[in-house]
């Protein structure tokens, strides 16, 4: 059975400036204590369309057992500031997207992964104007 | 992502379908085989052996070495890429990417990841305006790699001509080579043409500048703009445009392909139908209203974001030409100062 990964951004704001200070929760579920090896958790921006796909890490961070009292399923909050580049884009050839992702470790290398988007910035469409 | 083994999985870019676990135990086999048939011939090869001499052993002996190397080289690096998650290792570079002894090095400034630095297109100071921006794909290289190309082939086919020629004046004609002489000197007589048009244009139409109030671009603000265009001709028009263009760089099969489409364009200044004159160059100096909410200027490894000033001219009896200037936009919110996220890779 896969762990459930909830993940809540503080206000639900959907959209953020830079600068601005995201706060998050995440929690892991429906798995035992002793089947998690190690979660991270990060705040970054991935880019999606024709070209390869690039990341880049803003925040990041790894918790194993020890650093939470032998259980990593319970509610964590972290914060950061965002950086002023690079803003959500939606283009024609290139789109740029920001999000937080929590993973969760498993026994014998097991992954799984959630995902919570956000907007950075407020970039308009690509449109050719001619 | 794929469970289970397949002898064939679709693979674009880094992207791939089949499981990362039998893709990385299939690397560090590969490496791992390397490396041991490079220890194990490198152990037969000193052993006494009559048929190898001195000399070559060293060269063997080399190949083996070099076998060895990348064999152990790339197994501890697959060893080390199997625990660690795309995004840890992101952000061990961002960690050392953030040591102040390197971040001038960057291509990025600190304050700004991904928005390329402007460092270049600031260096030179304007006779009107604060900078003269520099030019991408001066005219003098087309010019420079043309005339080397047509006087490889002129050279190569004159020596051609002399063979044939010296055959028919001993009374042995060569028909093939005469075959291949007529196409191979039909390039050359359009090398020269096309090269002597490139050379007349470049002469004729003169250098274009072109300076900017300020930089780099936040959108939404106002600049000036000042252009000037020597030469001795009579132009039908002269345009100068604000360009966006987005580039992609994708693999297919064993090629790396880039693709670029212009997402915006605007005509800042348009002029029809003038004379320069040798000695006076056309000026003009114009305003940039540039546009809000459009992306700012952005690099990754395989995708861009990138900003230009594109002059535009169409001269009488010659073809176009086209002077491209780039320009660094940055995101238009005022930054504010950059508190390091605290990561705990």
């Amino acid at each position: 059975m896969e762990p459930l990964i909830s993940i809540q951004i503080q206000g639900d704001r959907p959209c953020f400036l830079p600068g601005d200070v995201i706060e998050c929760d995440y929690q892991i579920d429906a798995v035992l204590p002793e089947e998690l090896v190690a979660v991270e958790a990060s705040v970054l921006w991935y880019t999606e369309g024709k070209g390869g796909e690039d990341m880049g890490v803003h925040y990041f961070e790894r918790r194993l057992p020890a650093d939470a009292e032998g259980d990593l399923r319970q509610w964590r909050r972290f914060q950061t500031a965002l950086p002023n580049s690079p803003l959500t884009y939606t283009g024609s050839l290139i789109q740029v997207h920001w999000c937080i992702r929590v993973r969760a470790i498993l026994k014998h290398g097991k992954q799984y992964c959630c995902e919570h988007p956000f907007r950075l910035g407020r970039v308009g469409l690509a449109t050719l104007s001619e | 992502m794929a469970r289970r083994f397949r002898f064939w999985e679709k693979k674009r870019g880094d992207r791939r379908t089949g499981s990362k676990m039998v893709g990385s135990a299939g690397e560090a086999a590969f490496f791992g085989s390397l490396f041991l048939f490079g220890t194990i011939a490198m152990a037969a090869l000193w052993a006494p052996n009559p048929w190898i001499t001195t000399g070559s052993k060293w060269l063997v002996g080399m190949v083996l070495a070099s076998l060895m190397f990348i064999g152990a080289g790339g197994f501890i690096y697959t060893l080390l890429l199997v625990g660690t998650t795309t995004e840890r290792r992101r952000a061990l570079a961002k960690r050392a990417r953030d040591i102040d002894l390197l971040t001038d090095a960057l291509p990025s400034p600190r304050d700004f990841p991904n928005v390329p630095r402007d460092v270049n297109l600031t260096n030179s100071p304007g006779i009107k305006l604060a900078y003269r921006l520099p030019i991408i794909g001066s005219p003098s290289w087309r010019l420079l790699v043309v005339g080397t190309f047509t006087l490889l082939w002129t050279a190569m086919v004159s020596v051609l001509i002399i063979l044939a020629v010296r055959k028919y004046l001993v009374g042995n004609p060569d028909w093939y080579l005469t075959v291949l002489v007529i196409p191979f000197a039909a390039v050359g007589v359009w090398a020269i043409y096309y090269w002597l048009r490139l050379l007349l244009l470049a002469t004729a139409i003169g250098p274009t500048s072109l300076e900017i109030s300020d930089h780099p671009i936040y959108p939404g603000r106002d600049y000036r703009v000042y252009l000037t265009q020597a030469g001795a001709l009579r132009v039908q028009s002269l345009t100068i445009s604000l360009v966006c263009l987005e580039e992609a760089t994708y693999r297919q099969g064993t090629d790396t392909r880039t693709e670029r489409r212009r997402v915006f364009e605007d005509v800042v200044f348009t002029r029809e139908n003038f004379e320069i004159l040798p000695g006076i160059p056309c000026e003009h100096e114009c305003d940039l209203q540039f546009p809000t909410g459009v992306m700012h200027s952005f690099q990754s490894d395989h995708n861009a974001v990138q900003w230009r000033l594109v002059v535009r001219g169409k001269v009488e009896r010659w073809s176009k030409f086209e002077r491209v200037f780039p320009l660094v936009v940055y995101p238009a919110h005022q930054p504010r100062p950059v508190i390091d996220a605290p990561s705990v890779a």
